[in-house]
């Protein structure tokens, strides 16, 4: 016979009425969203990878001398406090023609110099003197295609020479102090198949996942949510359906049936958002700048598999929520006992601490550090529920308020609840309160002002001072020029010899006296603060950057499950609600503790481990002297403002439901 | 005993339905009224309406001489919560909240320092029978004890009417009549009256008087003397 669940399901969606209906797309919204975010953040994560593979080939790849077909080397200046990476080619005479970079159409000849389209808008942009002058002179630039660029907005720049050039030299290959790392390369090659990505991309993976490490809690909670509105509908019709005989297989079967049906329709639903948003999403910059759109794709079998875990999640946390009705027939949402915690989540959760603290020590393996993080997650997610338990039952301890009673009690009826809402957050908010208001890495101030040009040896600093004030005078460049003392290591030249001139104004003037000193540098091209701090700010511009996407995302997704949870909870208990309002209770004492069941635990443990986050930040940043990233500071008060008001809003969009669903529950002939 | 409770000519329509068809009765203080009548006869209705909970199409609602149903919805809303109790069949109390924060909560709604209503609240639980159960939420009760639950929270803020709407109708005819008994010995202490819906003539006989609504009109009406 054949097997009345598909017709019986499909019979019984379709005629759930408007109620049902709102709750349906409530449910796939949720779906859409999570697999929205959960898309870009594998995106990004993917693009990321791919981008630092566009760069490798920049780094020189040594081979033997014998074997060498070309010289190859990388260099990086700043403009306008942003790099520029110039990988400098020359063919090496009589031996084999070396292929084109990727980029390229062919190995550049002396003289020619091609840049990224950003570059040769900025050189169109600056005057020659802040920018242009610090490459041969050309009548016009070729292009770098996509294939040689990480992204748009990457300024690269390849420039033909001479095997004699000093900019191939041996001088070229930097290493005269720990700031050329990963900025200066210099080596003989045959081809472009170096390994090495570069510095500004190499660290843009690792970051990312952190983001999907932080992400993918959220993700899982709002599925989870969506798989759980219209609960109380569904049970209601489904212990009548298992009154009348149906099996709990059968029940079972018709609620994964209906709740994968709505998990996919969302997930595709998202899966096509994200696809119709790829360009615009390519405008987000991160790292190097803003995407290629192509380098966002994250391929059909990706896809598929983030409509399917959506969908899966969704079905499971449907099913996990009809056990009760498919074992008993009368068995329906009669909660009986407050789900209460226990202490020996607060003892896992220190023992587990105990051991990350104990083997956190230096040399972990990847796979150890993993398995800690698997761990610390794991601990804090038995943790969470223990504290809004303490929380809620601290709340009504203390409640004055009727509102505030409601609130505090159902937080410790149902921790675990309440946690899934904020989880994301509590992780999300340490990360972004520490990582925005910090100033790590190491500290480059004392270079302000400074642009430093090293020399070979210090007689040829002497000499290359003296003309040095003549190039700064002739570009209007107001600057002190010293040289370099091998007892001075407060300078960018850190005892090397060489000339620093000290220059008075803004990027313009820096940028101008780096151009006009580039011929004095034998090899190597000028530097300053931002050569300094270059590698430092590579990581930790992208943390913070990370860190608040993150947070952003997270309170996308909390707001989003922060609603879905609200309009549950009004559609769960319509009838009590009704009821007492019936009785004379004001709606706004319902609305007012639905409201602080969240921001009890949002304004606590995620204000909280934000605030724990800056301030461990801001004692770090007070220990090496330095004060607080305040542009950081403000990105992280304005995503938290932005975050908290998406929250209440999303509350607050419950709001009709609770006042329709208990206007008039007498509106009976009876 | 003065009359507190009067409904006048009610009239109340449902699209084509007719749910009242001009209705008068009148409750007197410490008076049991029971509203007894088939499915569909309009005494829910004339509850909802007598409670200011809808606003009848003609006639007219006076609580102790004042009318009820020109009021603006915040002064019904809160006139029920100060003079009006409340019972109904089920799912009336908050499944959070312990008993006696349930029996408390209209008096908190009222302003009143939480401490001082819940030992209010606390009062009610020996003479109903719930001596011990302060702390039990409602998931952990049984139907007759919700119930009697109920009552307390319906009488804690001391009403001028307890309206019940099927007060016993999820109960068996044991713990019926237990909670039928405790309600109206509860309301006629406390100096209330009692305007009960409900389809079972043993309950209703626990009432001074009984009203039989039929297609929206009283058919009937009958006076019981109560020991």
């Amino acid at each position: 016979m054949r097997s009345p669940v598909l017709p019986l399901t499909w019979h019984l969606t379709r005629s759930s009425g408007r109620r049902g209906l709102q709750s349906h797309l409530l449910a796939a919204g949720a779906a859409a969203v999570g697999a929205f975010v959960m898309l870009v953040i594998i995106a990004a994560t993917l693009g990321a990878g791919t981008r630092a593979d566009h760069t490798k080939w920049r780094t020189p790849e040594a081979v033997p001398a014998k074997q060498a077909t070309a010289v190859q080397a990388l260099a990086t200046t700043y403009v306008r406090h942003e790099p520029v990476t110039v990988v400098s080619l020359a063919q090496l005479p009589g031996r084999h023609q070396t292929p084109a970079p990727p980029g390229l159409s062919s190995f550049p000849k002396q003289g020619e110099v091609y840049v990224s389209p950003a570059l040769a808008e900025l050189l169109h942009k600056l005057p020659a003197n802040q920018l242009a002058d610090r490459f041969p002179k050309v009548r016009s630039y070729g292009t770098i295609g996509t294939a040689g660029l990480a992204a748009p907005d990457e300024l690269v720049a390849v420039v033909g020479r001479t095997p004699t050039d000093p900019a191939v030299s041996k001088a070229a290959g930097g290493s005269s102090s720990w700031f050329d790392i990963g900025q200066m390369e210099r080596a003989g090659i045959a081809g472009f198949n170096g390994d090495t990505a570069s510095m500004f991309t190499s660290g843009d993976q690792g970051i990312a996942v952190l983001g999907v490490v932080l992400l993918a809690m959220p993700v899982v909670v709002l599925s989870a949510a969506a798989g759980r509105l219209g609960a109380a509908r569904r049970e209601q019709r489904l212990a009548a359906l298992r009154l009348a005989g149906a099996t709990p297989r059968q029940i079972i079967a018709m609620t994964a049936l209906e709740a994968a049906a709505l998990g996919a329709a969302g997930a595709l639903t998202g899966a096509l958002a994200y696809v119709a948003l790829l360009p615009a999403l390519a405008q987000v910059p991160f790292g190097v700048g803003t995407w290629y759109v192509d380098t966002l794709w994250v391929g059909l079998p990706w896809l598929a598999t983030v409509v399917a875990v959506v969908t899966a999640l969704i079905t499971v946390s449907a099913v996990s929520m009809l056990r009760q009705v498919a074992t008993s027939p009368l068995g329906v949402a009669q909660q009986a006992d407050p789900r209460r915690t226990r202490m020996i989540r607060l003892a896992f959760f220190a023992a587990a601490l105990a051991v990350i603290f104990m083997f956190s020590g230096g040399g972990l393996q990847a796979r150890q550090a993993v398995a800690l993080l698997l761990l610390f997650y794991g601990a804090f997610w038995l943790f969470g529920p223990w504290v809004v338990d303490r929380l809620g039952r601290l709340v009504s301890r203390f409640a004055k308020r009727p509102a505030t009673l409601l609130a505090g009690r159902r937080l410790s009826d149902d921790p675990r609840g309440a946690w899934r809402t904020v989880s994301g957050l509590v992780l999300a908010g340490f990360a972004a309160g520490f990582f925005s208001v910090s100033l790590l890495g190491s500290d480059t101030s004392q270079y302000q002002g400074q642009v430093a040009v090293s020399t070979a040896h210090a007689a040829d600093a002497r000499h290359a001072a003296g003309e040095a004030r003549t190039l700064l005078h002739r570009a209007g460049v107001t600057a002190t020029v010293t040289t370099g003392r091998t007892d001075a290591y407060d300078n960018l030249l850190g005892g090397g010899p060489g000339v620093i001139a000290h220059v008075e104004g803004g990027p313009a003037q820096l940028d101008t006296a780096v151009t006009v000193l580039t011929p004095l540098g034998t090899g190597r091209l000028p530097y300053g603060q931002d050569y300094a701090g270059g590698a430092d700010k590579a990581t930790f511009d992208r943390l913070d950057a990370v860190t608040i996407g993150t947070l952003a995302l997270s309170f996308l997704v909390a707001a989003a499950s922060a609603g879905l949870t609200a309009a549950a909870n009004v559609l769960d208990r319509r009838r009590v609600y009704g009821l007492l309002r019936l009785a004379g209770t004001p709606l706004k004492v319902l609305d007012r503790a639905r409201v602080r069941e969240t921001v009890i635990p949002l304004a606590v443990l995620a204000g909280g481990t934000t605030a724990m986050g800056a301030y461990g930040s801001y004692q770090l940043n007070k220990a090496a002297g330095a004060t607080i990233n305040t542009s950081g500071a403000i990105e992280l008060v304005v995503c938290v403002v932005v975050g908290v008001l998406a929250m209440f809003a999303a509350i607050s969009g419950s709001r009709p439901l609770l006042r329709k669903s208990t206007a008039d529950p007498a509106q009976t002939a009876d | 005993m003065s009359t507190v409770l009067a409904g006048h000519g009610l009239v109340k329509k449902y699209g084509s339905t007719i749910a009242l068809a001009g209705v008068d009765v009148e409750v007197r203080e410490r008076d049991s009224l029971a509203i007894m009548g088939p499915s569909g006869s309009g005494k829910s209705t004339l509850l909802h309406t007598l409670a200011g909970i809808i606003r009848p199409d003609a006639g007219q609602v006076l609580l102790r001489g004042e009318r009820l149903d020109d009021l603006g919805e915040n002064r019904l809303s809160a006139l029920r919560r100060k003079k009006f109790g409340f019972v109904f069949q089920f799912g009336q109390l908050l499944p959070e909240l312990p008993a006696e924060e349930n029996v408390a909560l209209p008096l908190m709604l009222e302003g009143m320092p939480r401490r001082q209503a819940v030992a209010r609240a606390r009062r009610w639980f020996a003479p109903l029978g719930l001596d011990g159960l302060e702390q039990r939420r409602p998931g952990q009760l049984s139907g007759g004890q919700a119930q009697r639950v109920a009552i307390a929270r319906a009488l804690a803020v001391e009403p001028d009417v307890v309206f019940a709407d099927e007060p016993t109708g999820a109960l068996d005819q044991r713990t019926s009549t237990e909670v039928i008994q405790l309600l109206t010995f509860a309301t006629r202490n406390t100096g209330a009256a009692l305007v009960m819906v409900t389809h079972d003539a043993d309950v209703a006989a626990h009432c001074d008087r009984v009203l039989q609504v039929r297609d929206g009109r009283i058919s009937n009406y009958s006076q019981f003397t109560v020991a």
